[in-house]
């Protein structure tokens, strides 16, 4: 999601083409094209520039709902609302090919994962283990943060408050987060809805929930959480 | 000119024609790997592909004009070496992947209670501006691919 302003003009988008999987968008004013997934002008007169990032948050309908009882949803267009994708459609795209030259095989190329940047720093984390191991209490870049599952809503904070960084744990039968030092309640937006601290806010990190040979591609560097050592006990 | 020269320049002006749509619907193509130059050249071509075929097309008319006189059977293959001109001066204009996915004309938006359209757990992309909260359901996303919305005064472009 992008901001469309650039030096005070609003830019149109089409669908110009596709480049390795992720989609190629013209704007009508220059011309120039756009990777989708990065926002960066990679061909025509605006090459080299950049669209501000609107914060990605991906999240169920329900919470979204409960969240923003009076927000507005784009509501089906009826000219084509035949040829939308149909409710189990990840289970499709899950089996058609990947055209990519990555070969990074740590994770299988249409693994879903969920991506985080943190000062520079890109991780990856399989979906199956952040919906597993809920929260996932990591540090990157040097930051402490933790990871939330709501089903398939994941959102990820900063676990800095005061200058310190704060262990949370599930709040069983919620999907709030209790933090180990004040007993504090966070919810699933990071804000403190009971307790000392009641009121404050986590600093929310973006996350992108992509398949690994797409986070692979634009984030050659990325690392991969293991969540090998901490299984929990059933 | 020799009648020759003029068919020659013909058939090479009915296959330039072709090559510069055909290239980069070629290099374009999904589950295709797709190489920085190669799409520096589709967008080239892209780029002159419109004012090109039009160019192509007057030229082809010109020389099947001054050809015509003097063909007889040949007249036909001159009236088919014009195609390709046309077919690519057409192709040039349209944007091939809205005929696949059609772009959202006019976006309508319904209050979050009157939404029956969607389940709890389907996904949607959510934004707040200013106040303002919008929700557009992946499912729609991932067939229009790109929305544009202004929300909270900010106008966005919301892609998958």
């Amino acid at each position: 999601m992008w901001e469309t302003t650039i030096d005070g003009k609003a830019l149109h988008f089409h669908l110009a083409g596709i480049n390795n999987q992720n989609f190629i968008m013209r704007d009508e004013e220059t011309g120039s094209w756009w990777q989708q997934v990065t926002g960066e002008a990679i061909l025509g007169p605006l090459k080299g520039r950049r669209l501000t990032r609107v914060p990605q948050d991906e999240i169920s309908f329900a919470l979204w709902k409960r969240e923003q009882p009076r927000g507005r949803i784009l509501r089906p267009d009826p000219r084509v609302a035949k040829r939308y994708a149909s409710a189990n459609w990840e289970a499709g795209i899950a089996k058609l090919p990947v055209a990519t030259r990555i070969s990074d095989k740590r994770l299988d190329l249409r693994e879903l994962i969920v991506g985080v940047i943190v000062d520079g720093r890109a991780k990856a984390y399989r979906m199956t283990d952040v919906q597993q191991q809920n929260p996932i209490i990591d540090t990157v870049g040097g930051v402490p943060i933790v990871i939330v599952a709501d089903g398939q809503s994941v959102r990820a904070f900063s676990r800095m408050v005061d200058g310190r960084a704060v262990d949370l744990f599930a709040k069983p039968e919620t999907t709030s987060l209790v933090d180990a030092s004040t007993g504090s309640e966070w919810n699933f937006a990071g804000r403190a809805i009971r307790g000392t601290l009641t009121g404050r806010q986590l600093q929310r990190i973006e996350v992108l929930r992509d398949y690994w040979f797409d986070w692979r591609a634009y984030h050659p560097d990325t690392a991969i959480f293991s969540a090998g050592l901490i299984k929990r006990a059933h | 000119m020799s009648r020759r020269l003029l068919w020659l320049l013909l058939l090479i002006i009915a296959a330039i024609a072709l090559a510069v749509v055909l290239i980069p619907a070629l290099v374009i193509q999904p589950f295709r790997p797709q190489s920085p130059r190669g799409l520096e050249i589709s967008f080239a071509l892209k780029r002159i592909g419109p004012l090109f075929t039009i160019a192509a097309l007057i030229a082809s008319f010109a020389l099947v004009v001054k050809l015509w006189r003097g063909a007889r059977w040949s007249r036909i293959a001159l009236l088919l070496l014009v195609i390709p001109a046309m077919l690519s001066a057409w192709f040039a204009r349209q944007n091939h992947f809205e005929w696949m996915f059609n772009p959202l004309a006019n976006a309508g938006y319904v209050s979050a209670n009157a939404a029956t359209f969607i389940a709890d757990s389907d996904l949607v992309m959510a934004v707040a501006r200013n106040g303002e909260a919008a929700a557009y359901p992946i499912r729609q996303l991932a067939y229009h691919h790109l929305v544009q919305d202004t929300v909270g005064g900010v106008p966005i472009v919301v892609t998958y």
